[in-house]
């Protein structure tokens, strides 16, 4: 019942004009840059988010989770009309949807992709109601050890999904810690690591670091890699955007497996909606009875990533709301959003801010459902900007970016660091160095500093706090797992010809 | 790539004991517990140790002859170079005048588009940022010698 009045008092807040609008405005900007190519949700984000200081948090929040979830939308068109991915969650989609539009059906993986995406994006969100306040009291048993086990823990779970180089995945978590550290220490009051800078004594904002990182780093990689591809010339008429009834039954519980993996998936800090259409698409080719049809076209190949991508950039937001811990790029950049607008995300917000949390999960069944209603008669405007060059559209990003580090505290010092950060990026970036983990280390550096040191106050010193307490225990065993994955993998690999040999 | 990856492997060691030596002059504990030395410390060693297994990778891993400079790199340094410019003439010429500038020149030298559409980019682009961040959002942006 509880939950039936939230979401009542959710939609009060969420079906205002203002919110509408907000909403409205968030979906087609996450729609758009879906579409295009060079910018992702974090970046849309992140520049967008120094413009809403004077905004109503609820308004602005409403208007990222739209842009967050809208991206996934945008980016399946891509993936079926020139076989690149618009965002990193729809690269599944490119292996049967592109298929799919050489057989003339583009049409179809569209509106599969779209209406997937809605009925696991309101399953999702139907979820989510029921987790995250489950999850916020849970976490209101959480104390300093609790904390720094699930920073550690999601730093850990980075290691294992964050690519092929764990240990440059290590590497960057601990770069970004470190650019946490800089500053004046708030518990002893010294400076550390600011080399008598007076502008670095606050620290390094995470907007300058972020527009940074996102916009010019995004810059010069596409520059350097150029996404081109043909885009199918294929005239779209309303009757083409219809499933066959074939079509409909061969999808409909390739959907449901979707959401529900990419719901759970997104759960995990971490965790991310590109793993999440990842292991919808492998679940779906191994539970098929025509595994080798995939890649061919088959429209589960679309329909289970899409909805999985859109579910788990909803649930994405518990561990967000209830934790204050992010589960993607896009809700650490959200996180920084909080802190600027000064609300703090946790167990609390739930209770503190319940008009904000409940305005912003009613808002998706909005959001949603306006997605829906704009990718089936939108899609040939959205097809027009896809061929506008990216050469016009960095210029912009760049004065968005230039902007946005301004506004921290209007000094140009910050323009000149977000510089610093977007050459450090693609530098990154260029010797495989994965920069989620820095940006993550960044958000929750703060946080696991001060929760270790409380912790180490509280036991005197002692580390054994950390594993005599069940729940920091658990997060702590999560953690060490993690991190020895990549080397029991490695070892693994390196028993593997001695057995061959030895049979 | 082997090369960049030992060089980046040896710019994180220097990195990471660079981190140590700075922290080691920071109080390790303090009268309330651990000190603001503690964790950098610590985060010095991880990282000089995640450098040390990144530089012996590199060694015994075969070149496979990927390189670290492509053939679009020039115009990626380009842009940065472009961006630089424009940074240092911001005082100069106001965030309006500045950006909307830089947007119309690096369309010219990196898109090659033509003038016309490059200037009106030039005039759109800065009466937009006047309108729509100095004016609309109130964001007190510097303005330069033409007042903008």
């Amino acid at each position: 019942m509880d939950i039936l009045q939230n979401l009542y008092m959710g939609f009060s807040i969420s079906l205002t004009p203002t919110n509408i609008l907000y909403c409205l405005a968030g979906a087609f900007i996450g729609q758009l840059v879906g579409v295009l190519p060079g910018i992702g949700a974090p970046t849309a984000v992140a520049l967008l988010l120094p413009m809403t200081f004077s905004l109503n948090p609820t308004s602005a929040i409403i208007m990222f989770a739209g842009i967050y979830y809208g991206v996934a939308y945008g980016g399946t068109i891509t993936s079926v009309l020139i076989n690149i991915p618009g965002e990193s969650s729809t690269v599944m989609t490119c292996l049967d949807g592109y298929q799919m539009a050489l057989k003339g059906r583009a049409g179809a993986a569209l509106s599969s992709a779209a209406i997937g995406s809605w009925i696991a994006g309101t399953i999702a969100v139907a979820l989510l109601m029921c987790f995250a306040p489950a999850l916020a009291n849970f976490a209101l048993r959480f104390g300093p050890p609790e904390y720094f086990g699930l920073a550690l823990m999601s730093f850990g779970l980075l290691t294992v999904f964050g690519g092929d180089q764990p240990i440059k995945s290590i590497a960057a978590t601990l770069m970004g810690v470190f650019i946490a550290t800089i500053g004046l220490d708030v518990v002893s009051g010294v400076p550390r690591f600011s080399f008598g800078v007076p502008q670095l004594l606050g620290g390094v904002d995470f907007i300058v670091i972020i527009c940074g990182i996102f916009g010019l780093t995004e810059i010069f990689n596409s520059i350097e890699n150029p996404d081109e591809g043909n885009l199918i010339k294929q005239k779209m008429r309303l009757k083409d955007l219809f499933l066959t009834r074939a079509e409909w039954l061969a999808s409909r519980w390739a959907i449901v497996r979707g959401g529900i993996i990419g719901f759970f998936v997104g759960l995990i800090p971490a965790g991310g909606i590109t793993t999440a259409s990842f292991l919808a698409y492998l679940a779906e080719k191994r539970l098929s009875k025509h595994p080798e049809k995939f890649g061919t076209g088959v429209i589960e190949g679309v329909a289970s990533p899409e909805a999985a991508n859109n579910a788990a950039s909803i649930s994405g937001f518990a561990p967000l709301l209830a934790l204050g811990i992010p589960g993607s790029p896009t809700t650490a950049v959200m996180l920084a959003g909080f802190m600027m607008w000064g609300i703090r995300p946790g167990p609390l917000l739930f209770q503190n801010n319940a008009d904000l949390v409940w305005g912003l999960i009613s808002s998706k069944f909005i959001g949603n459902l306006i997605l829906l209603l704009m990718n089936i008669f939108l899609i040939p405007f959205f097809v027009m900007i896809l061929r506008v060059p990216y050469t016009i559209l960095m210029g912009f990003i760049v004065v968005f970016a230039t902007v946005g580090a301004f506004t921290v505290s209007n000094n140009l010092f910050d323009v000149w660091m977000m510089l610093g950060f977007g050459v450090l990026g693609y530098v990154m970036t260029k010797l495989k160095y994965p920069i989620v983990p820095l940006v993550l280390g960044l958000v929750l550096g703060r946080l696991a500093e001060n929760s270790l040191r409380q912790s180490l106050m509280l036991s005197g010193g002692s580390l054994a706090i950390f594993f005599t307490r069940p729940i920091a225990l658990l997060f702590m065993t999560a953690a060490i797992l993690a991190y020895l994955t990549p080397l029991i993998q490695w070892g693994l690999k390196s028993l593997r010809p001695a057995a061959v040999k030895a049979a | 790539m082997r090369f960049a990856d030992l060089l980046g492997g040896m710019i994180v060691l220097l990195f990471g004991l660079s981190i140590v030596f700075f922290s080691s002059q920071l109080p390790y504990m303090s009268e309330y517990g651990p000190g603001p030395g503690l964790l950098p410390l610590w985060l010095g060693v991880g990282l000089a140790g995640c450098a040390i297994a990144i530089i012996l990778k590199a060694l015994k891993t075969p070149d496979k002859g990927e390189a670290f400079f492509k053939p679009r790199t020039r115009i990626g340094i380009q842009m940065l170079a472009m961006i630089v410019v424009a940074f240092l003439l911001l005082p100069l010429l106001g965030f309006s005048v500045g950006l909307a500038l830089f947007t119309a020149v690096s369309m010219r030298i990196i898109g090659k588009h033509g003038l016309l559409m490059c200037a009106l980019t030039f005039v759109g682009a800065a009466i937009g940022i006047h309108f729509i961040f100095g004016e609309w959002l109130s964001i007190p942006l510097p303005t330069g010698i033409a007042g903008w």
